[in-house]
């Protein structure tokens, strides 16, 4: 087993995989921006190496110095997380030619699954469904104006490479073709470093439904049931759950087949998540294959009680799996709600600064995936994800009852997220019916205020902070919001 | 004493009588409330109202509170802070208004030249802020004498980005879309 990893990423998920590498008595690695100096990752790991300026460019994204760092501390193998160089081919080659282990798949099949083109016609090749759409990326304008035709509209603009629905555009009609291809092309350029894009049917009113895989390098592979991840705004998830409360067990099982077999076919090891539309007829159609720990990883963790990050690294230092596919099996139901900085009454708009206040939530079943604390800025150089927090019960009712129970008690002040509109969501008759499609926040919530019934109990608060608050602040002479210490407040008694 | 609380239908006057350290008893419009607080932390206070028991997390701004009940935040004003805020920001709104971003953000394209005539509403500069692109439009219909900016540029909030020279209410132009 190795002795140290070097973790590859920042905020909540470095820090998740940090603490199953003490779990297993592995030396941890983080790696930081300037932006990052007082993250959560550098607080827990053994060490932290200084990359550079807070752009990712300089720091997280920076392989040359990724490498050093690893050189420099002795680190055996990196964990990428999931985004920044998490499915970059270049970066898996490279710690490879360098004698370092990435702890994912190689190269050669994040380079064959990341062209999400190729990954296609891989598919189509081995009998797994796909999307009527392109197989190959296209930048002028007319080809894609005759594929759209030839497709029929609406259309679905997708990125060749990268994913979390960064330049994806849905069009409606040919005349918004041309816009939206330059402003897709653009966005996929700057977050993925290749503009290339590709045109896809647009299927109305699908779920997303995707298999979690593990896949040894002596070619055992099993699925850990799915996630359904409908629950989306801007193309980008923001509440999952397991099982999905659309899929039989004969569709599970069919779809489970075909993820295996998408592994397979792609000679796939290391953890990955096989992603596929269902429509409403029952038909299930491949998506793409993301080739990392995806975020909404605990969830499977929590039904299936299998350390998804531990399985990496256990496969990564070439272990075998040692886990049939009867082996798995998933109780109880769970639901993660990913927390991020934003304004969901302003278009859910980024909303960065500094965490005042934060009491998180606790209690049986209940898991939060963080990486703030109070006194944290949240830089805006990076994804504004605050945190995953993560509810299980016996059931789906009983999973939706404690999330609610545990949103109500996450505060996060000084800066927006989108607990209210969370809540409402889990509320709503829709998500308690389970009819979550894609389209699920556009055809429910769209225009969402949160319902203010409780004015008179914030007036309240506001005059009760207001007496309390002018009796206390002289006291210590410390700025609001900082706690006074014992040995301050007892002034004049200490000797 | 009194509070005066700013509502959309102009300002609600409560009655407040504290007793002690840690009771008010409170008349609003409608009903007389008897209150118990206590300060948790700074930003955790715990009410029983009527007996009832509830936590409150208050985050203090400029003259407002956002006060967090059962995860909701209620902006909660001060009227006669308000209708001072107000009056200042109708001041601000007369002043021509500016191409600034809303937070720090990068630069993506600038899909207007120097030269251009701009309808209100049209897109002069597009940035990209924690990931995500937002496009910023011209706030009146005008020429573009300057662009402060280049592409891939990285900019704070306050920086004019674009100089707009305005002009009369005009149709929209057909060219330079």
């Amino acid at each position: 087993m190795f002795k140290k990893i070097l973790v590859a990423n920042r905020g909540e998920i470095a820090r998740r995989i940090l603490h199953t590498c003490r779990e297993m008595g592995i030396g941890t690695v983080a790696v930081y921006s300037d932006a990052d100096r007082k993250a959560v990752h550098v607080l827990d790991a053994d060490e932290a190496v200084h990359l550079g300026a807070a752009d990712p460019s300089e720091s997280y994204l920076h392989i040359d110095r990724i490498i050093a760092a690893a050189r420099e501390t002795g680190a055996q193998a990196v964990h990428p997380g999931y985004g920044f160089l998490a499915e970059n081919g270049d970066f898996a080659e490279r710690c490879e030619r360098e004698g370092l282990v990435f702890i994912g798949p190689t190269a050669r099949v994040i380079r064959a699954l990341g062209d999400k083109t190729v990954a296609r016609e891989t598919m189509i090749r081995n009998g797994v469904p796909v999307i009527p759409g392109m197989n190959r990326p296209e930048s002028d304008p007319d080809a894609l104006a005759r594929e759209a035709d030839l497709l029929g509209y609406p259309v679905l603009i997708k990125a060749a490479v990268g994913g979390g629905g960064k330049g994806m555009r849905i069009v409606q009609a040919r005349d918004a073709l041309r816009e939206a291809c330059v402003s897709a092309a653009s966005e996929a350029a700057a977050a993925f470093g290749n503009g290339a894009i590709y045109l896809e049917k647009y299927l109305a009113r699908p779920r997303h439904i995707e298999f979690q895989i593990l896949a040894d390098g002596l070619g055992n592979v099993v699925h850990l049931l799915e996630r359904e991840c409908s629950i989306q705004r801007r193309h980008q998830k923001i509440i999952e759950e397991t099982p999905s409360p659309a899929l039989t067990p004969e569709l599970r099982e069919r779809m489970g087949q075909a993820a295996v077999a998408a592994a397979r076919a792609s000679g796939y090891v290391n953890a990955g998540t096989v992603e596929f539309l269902l429509d409403p007829d029952g038909r299930f159609y491949f998506l793409e294959v993301n080739t990392r720990l995806q975020v909404e990883h605990p969830i499977t963790e929590m039904v299936t009680g299998i350390d998804i990050v531990r399985r990496q690294i256990e496969i990564a230092a070439g272990l075998p799996l040692n886990l049939t596919q009867q082996e798995i099996r998933g109780r109880g139901h769970a639901i993660e709600c990913r927390i991020y900085a934003e304004d969901p009454e302003q278009g859910f708009f980024p909303s960065p600064g500094t965490i005042v206040f934060m009491q998180e939530p606790t209690g049986p079943g209940i898991r939060n995936d963080c990486g703030i604390y109070a006194g944290f800025q949240v830089p805006v150089e990076y994804d504004p994800i605050l945190s995953k927090l993560v509810a299980h019960g016996e059931d789906r009712d009983a999973a939706i009852a404690r999330m609610l129970r545990a949103l109500e008690r996450y505060v996060i002040l000084g800066i927006r997220t989108a607990i209210p509109f969370l809540m409402d969501v889990l509320r709503s008759d829709a998500f308690r019916a389970g009819e979550t499609f894609t389209d699920f926040v556009a055809a429910h919530f769209s225009d969402w205020k949160p319902a203010r019934t409780e004015t008179d109990l914030a007036r309240l608060a506001y005059i009760a902070d207001d007496l309390g608050g002018r009796k206390e602040t002289p006291a210590t002479g410390l700025p609001a919001g900082e706690h006074p210490s014992p040995w301050q407040r007892l002034g004049n008694w200490r000797r | 004493m009194q509070y005066r609380f700013k509502t959309d239908e102009g300002a609600v006057v409560w009655t407040v009588d504290p007793e002690g350290a840690d009771r008010l008893t409170v008349t609003t419009g409608t009903q007389t409330l008897h209150v118990r607080h206590d300060a948790v932390s700074p930003h955790h206070l715990h009410l029983a109202v009527d007996g009832r028991g509830v936590n409150a997390f208050v985050w203090r701004g400029d003259g407002e509170k956002t006060v967090v009940i059962r995860g909701v935040p209620y902006p909660v004003q001060d009227a006669d802070f308000a209708e001072r805020k107000t009056k200042k920001k109708a001041d601000r709104e007369n002043l021509p208004q500016v191409i600034t971003p809303p937070m720090p953000s990068v630069v993506v394209r600038i899909p207007v030249s120097e030269g251009d005539r701009v309808c209100k509403g049209q897109a002069v500069i597009v940035l990209t802020a924690m990931k995500m692109e937002t496009t910023l439009t011209a706030p009146f219909p005008g020429r573009v004498t300057k662009i402060n900016v280049a592409a891939g540029e990285k900019v704070m909030p306050g920086r004019i980005l674009v100089d707009i020279e305005k002009e009369a209410e005009t149709d929209a132009p057909e060219e330079g879309r």
